[in-house]
């Protein structure tokens, strides 16, 4: 059947995890398990993730994102000058600890349970951040793929931690110089090795215009 | 590029609240050919503030919301489209998923029986919307 040229249907990107795939992801991340079985773990759900939205019939399909921590924060498996911190940890670097802790109270999210990319030194691609995703999604499907991969204001957000970062970065714009080139390299790569589809995510940008209006925030 | 007001909880009054109105002039300049944006919600406001100046990318319209047990009926689907159709033609309209399943794997916002379930409904409506327009 010919692709169909409108209302072409897809998702944003991320899938529920399993149970197998929390423990693997958790077990790669303290390094009791080597990168190779956390990628055999990570490889079948993907594979039943595809062959999910292949039986649903969705025209452009994703890889479910389950190899990643989150949809911004797998990065610091990527670039050098990262590390993985959970928010409970950027405590003792935040001004205002009790009033930091009750915003994320009041929007349930725990402060254990979110991880942010926290710059810690000059930036740059130790790998490619989704190209290995690409070449293997496309193994799966010959129907159209997307990639996603967070938007540059959503990372120069969430990596800016002043009191770790400055030591690498004057300011968050100049972090951000580098932010956009690591981008702009990944975004070459995966055109040149035929993706179709490449989606910047930017949640965070409703928070800049809506964050006075509706009294409400974002941890990212 | 995709926007949408957080997706992390399932309680929807902690998450952010009003229209793409104010961040018009900033999508307006960036050279993207879509914008993949939230819909599903009526948190996300009218699709009339992005159709009316967005018309020249393409609009992945957010139809299913990834936080909610219940599925999206197709008619409902359906009818949201073709409000879009009012400022968008069929080749230009996408339709997703307002945003991930799972975007922090410790706090996936669904189950993958609904999640399944939500992009058979997305898909039975596409149907529905190429039979009518083409």
């Amino acid at each position: 059947m010919a692709e169909p040229t409108s209302f072409i249907t897809t998702q944003v990107g991320s899938w529920p995890r399993s149970q197998a795939m929390l423990k693997a992801l958790r077990g790669y991340q303290k390094k009791t398990i080597s990168r190779k079985a956390f990628n055999a773990v990570a490889e079948e759900e993907i594979r039943c993730t595809v062959v999910l939205q292949e039986l649903a019939g969705l025209d452009i399909v994703v890889d479910g994102e389950h190899r990643r921590e989150s949809f911004y924060a797998f990065i610091t498996d990527k670039v050098a000058g990262t590390q993985l911190m959970s928010l409970a940890e950027m405590l003792d670097f935040v001004e205002d600890k009790s009033e930091f802790e009750e915003m994320l109270r009041t929007m349930d999210m725990p402060a254990s349970a979110v991880k942010n990319p926290t710059c810690m030194g000059r930036l740059s691609r130790r790998e490619p951040l989704a190209l290995e995703d690409f070449h293997f999604l496309r193994t799966l499907t010959n129907k159209p793929v997307k990639i996603t991969l967070p938007g540059p204001y959503l990372l120069t957000r969430s990596m800016w931690v002043g009191a770790l970062t400055r030591t690498a970065y004057r300011d968050p714009r100049e972090m951000a110089d580098d932010i956009v080139r690591i981008l702009r390299e990944e975004l070459i790569d995966l055109r040149d090795a035929g993706c179709d589809f490449v989606q910047f995510d930017e949640p965070v940008l409703t928070e800049v215009v809506l964050s006075e209006e509706c009294g409400r925030r974002t941890f990212m | 590029m995709h926007v949408c007001r957080g997706n992390w909880s399932k309680q929807e009054e902690v998450l952010l609240t009003g229209d793409y109105a104010r961040l018009l002039p900033a999508l307006e300049r960036m050279q993207v050919d879509q914008f993949v944006l939230e819909y599903a919600t009526p948190r996300a406001g009218d699709i009339e503030v992005v159709g009316r100046a967005l018309s020249d990318r393409e609009l992945g319209l957010g139809v299913v919301n990834p936080r909610t047990d219940t599925v999206e009926p197709v008619a409902a689907i359906v009818a949201k489209a073709e409000q879009a159709l009012a400022f968008y033609r069929p080749d230009q309209l996408f339709l997703n998923t307002d945003c991930g399943f799972g975007c922090f794997a410790s706090r996936s916002v669904n189950v993958e029986k609904i999640a399944f379930r939500k992009l058979c409904a997305i898909v039975e409506a596409a149907r529905v919307l190429r039979k009518r327009y083409g």
